[in-house]
């Protein structure tokens, strides 16, 4: 049953338009409109640095900016000033940024008290500045983070000199800070995956409703019953109809994020794990069909519910541009089959495994379930004609 | 409860097991009573039709014959098994040939039978011969490899009973097969159905044309608001309303006095005057009328015409139902 219906899917040639040939194109016109939005790259970075001579911690501070000079991400050029000339560096435009440590910076930090490191920002610091910044912060809060220990340490009974240590090694010991060019596995995609997946995700629905919503088609054209009179168990018309959106929707999703990771440049990570996240988004996406089926009365209201809850879906769920909603909003926007169908590529072009897809597959198994009761809650259209 | 005509509907003892057994079947919608209480049996070889006006629950009925509804009480028996939608088994007895076109357009006619030939388990050699076998039947052999949306609607119509007979079933049941096919299509099709009921097979066939039941069912049942209103054959049908066949003498003359006159005769039992002529209620009319020409001429009145109508189907429709069948 499942084959002759995929052969009637070929035939009828608008499940390949649908499932791949308007996503392609889509995502080739999206991909050109939205070049310019290509995720911001750091600018180089110029930095004016004063400290005070002698002040080791001083140093450490300045040291640390310099390590970012080897990064390939934000590249960053200190130079060394008075503290005077800084702040006329920066306003002339000769430095993006100016940082002036002041005398005794090194001795407050060891006994705890308050100290201010003047931190000048230019109007062009732009991304690489707010980078250096944030630098510049992380390595302030290690500073604090030293006096702490060595507060604890005297409180344990160490002496002058174990205390000093203690307070040197909390301050600068440690990892240097690096920064380096490389995926976050943080769920987060580029503009260009992004939309791959997005439109990849938008389809899929159309495609699996390709399938299940063949029922629909048999009631009308009066099949159904001649399908009902055969000797099998009727849900197994309802499952061969499913096998044939799980087809259709691996094989073109498939094909879409292959088509679209040659086309754009894009890499979804392991192949192991996105064929998990395809699999877990076709089988939640023909589960929400499986409702439409139940209810549609003509072919033409599964069409327009079916197309209607593939663009709320899909736009919800970030196929054309990233969405995001406060609260409870966003929580239930999670459960968007689509949503959870990008995080998870997200975590697998991240560099994530199939280990790592537990929120998304949960999500997307829980929508296939729930999706599941609904279809069977919904009285059947063949005992209420 | 259903009028009997004549003998039980039942085979007759010593006789073989009806093909099917339908006890007491119910089915309500809501408040809607679609069919009540509805009971037949077909033997085997028999073809047995179900008559009525649309509406009248004839659908319903074999929906739950076949299995594709569940009755709300009832039972129905196909060839000994119970039938149903829990029943799956019992169904490869069954054939099935919907009111609507039920094919595939964009498969070929060959196609379509080997997808639903191997639905019924057909397989390898058998199903071959069995789908060259029913394009031969239907004559469709020279287009067998044509997709059918590209057939004529007679052909698609040939193809939709081909199919249902795909597997010999014991038992194949039509669903109005000849609403909206021309002339030439429907006699093919009477004729394909006179001749697989000639081979043995037992047939269910709802129509609401009362011409096709008296042409092809060895007995009929009467459905009407969901009930079976009588069954028999078509003469215990007919003497259901008397057997009297209607006479009507059309002319110019004295009607009052040619009424009298008639009204002496034996065989009229009831004379209507009106001013084209007289409408007479007769018992066997070929034999008396005769002697209805001879008294109406003898009385004064010239003749124009002379028509004699039996009574059938239609007639006993009226009179079981008091409404015409296409009311």
């Amino acid at each position: 049953m499942t084959w002759t219906d995929l052969r009637q899917r070929v035939r009828d040639r608008s499940v390949l338009v649908f499932a791949i040939v308007v996503p392609l194109a889509l995502m080739t016109v999206f991909n050109f409109v939205f070049a310019d939005l290509e995720q911001p790259t750091p600018g180089p970075v110029t930095v004016a640095a004063a400290a005070p001579e002698g002040d080791p911690l001083a140093a450490v501070l300045v040291d640390t900016l310099r390590g970012l000079e080897e990064s390939a991400a934000v590249p960053v050029t200190v130079e060394t000033a008075e503290a005077e000339a800084v702040p006329e560096a920066v306003e002339s435009g000769e430095v993006d940024l100016g940082l002036v440590v002041p005398e005794g910076f090194g001795a407050a930090v060891r006994a705890g008290e308050p100290v201010s490191v003047e931190a000048i920002e230019g109007e062009d610091a732009g991304i690489g500045g707010q980078v250096v910044m944030a630098v510049v912060h992380a390595s302030l809060e290690r500073f604090a983070a030293g006096t702490v220990a060595a507060t604890a340490g005297a409180q344990a009974g160490l002496s002058p000199g174990e205390l000093a240590a203690v307070a040197e090694e909390a301050a600068t010991g440690g990892p240097q800070h690096t920064l380096v060019a490389g995926e976050a596995a943080d769920e987060q995609l580029g503009p260009s995956a992004s939309m791959v997946a997005g439109q990849a995700g938008l389809f899929l629905l159309f495609t699996v409703s390709f399938g299940v919503l063949g029922l629909v088609a048999e009631r009308k054209q009066g099949t159904m019953a001649r399908l009902r009179s055969m000797p099998m168990n009727p849900a197994l018309i309802v499952l061969a109809k499913a096998m044939v959106s799980l087809v259709l929707g691996i094989v073109a999703t498939t094909v879409l994020l292959t088509a679209g990771s040659l086309l754009f440049g894009v890499d979804f990570g392991s192949p192991v794990a996105v064929a998990a996240v395809i699999v877990a988004a076709v089988v939640a996406t023909t589960s929400l069909m499986l409702v439409v089926a139940r209810v549609a009365r003509s072919e033409e209201q599964a069409g327009i519910a079916s197309s209607i809850l593939a663009l709320v879906l899909g736009i919800s769920g970030g196929a054309f541009f990233p969405v995001s909603g406060p609260g409870l909003l966003g929580q239930l926007m999670d459960l968007n089959p689509v949503a959870a169908f990008t995080r998870g590529l997200g975590i697998t072009a991240g560099g994530g495994g199939v280990a790592d897809l537990g929120a998304p597959l949960l999500v997307l198994a829980g929508f296939a379930v729930v999706m599941v009761l609904v279809a069977r809650l919904v009285p059947d259209r063949e005992e209420t004609v | 409860m259903a009028e009997t005509a004549s003998a039980p509907a039942r085979a007759p003892e010593g006789a073989t097991e009806p093909v099917l057994r339908v006890e007491g079947l119910v089915r309500r919608y809501g408040d809607l009573t679609a069919v009540g209480d509805v009971s037949f049996t077909i033997a085997p070889g028999e073809t047995y039709g179900l008559l009525g006006p649309n509406g009248a629950g004839k659908t319903t009925t074999i929906s739950m014959v076949a299995g594709l509804l569940p009755a709300d009480a009832g039972t129905v028996t196909l060839a000994g098994e119970p039938m149903g939608p829990r029943h799956p088994a019992a169904r490869r007895h069954l054939g099935l040939v919907p009111q609507e076109l039920a094919i595939y357009p964009d498969l070929t006619a060959r196609e379509n039978l080997r997808y639903f030939g191997r639905l019924q388990r057909l397989r390898g050699d058998q199903l071959r011969r069995r789908v060259d076998e029913v394009l031969e039947l239907i004559g469709l052999a020279d287009r067998a490899n044509d997709a059918t949306k590209e057939f004529s609607g007679g052909m698609k119509r040939r193809l939709n009973i081909g199919i249902g007979l795909l597997h010999q079933p014991l038992l194949l049941v039509l669903d109005e097969p000849t609403v909206g096919v021309d002339p030439q299509s429907r006699h093919a099709i009477l004729e394909s159905v006179a001749a697989l009921s000639g081979e043995g097979m037992s047939v269910l066939y709802t129509t609401h044309y009362m011409e096709e039941a008296e042409r092809l069912c060895d007995r009929v049942g009467i459905i009407d608001g969901g009930t079976l209103q009588a069954e028999g054959t078509r003469d215990e049908l007919v003497r259901l309303t008397g057997g009297v066949d209607h006479v009507r003498v059309s002319g110019e003359g004295d009607l009052t006095t040619t009424a009298a006159a008639l009204r002496e005769l034996p065989a009229v039992q009831q004379v209507d005057a009106d001013r084209q002529g007289l409408s007479l209620t007769v018992r066997d009319a070929p034999t008396a009328i005769a002697a209805i020409v001879t008294t109406a001429t003898g009385a004064g009145m010239t003749l124009r015409d002379v028509e004699v109508s039996r009574p059938d189907l239609e007639s006993v429709f009226l009179h079981l139902t008091g409404r015409a069948l296409r009311d």
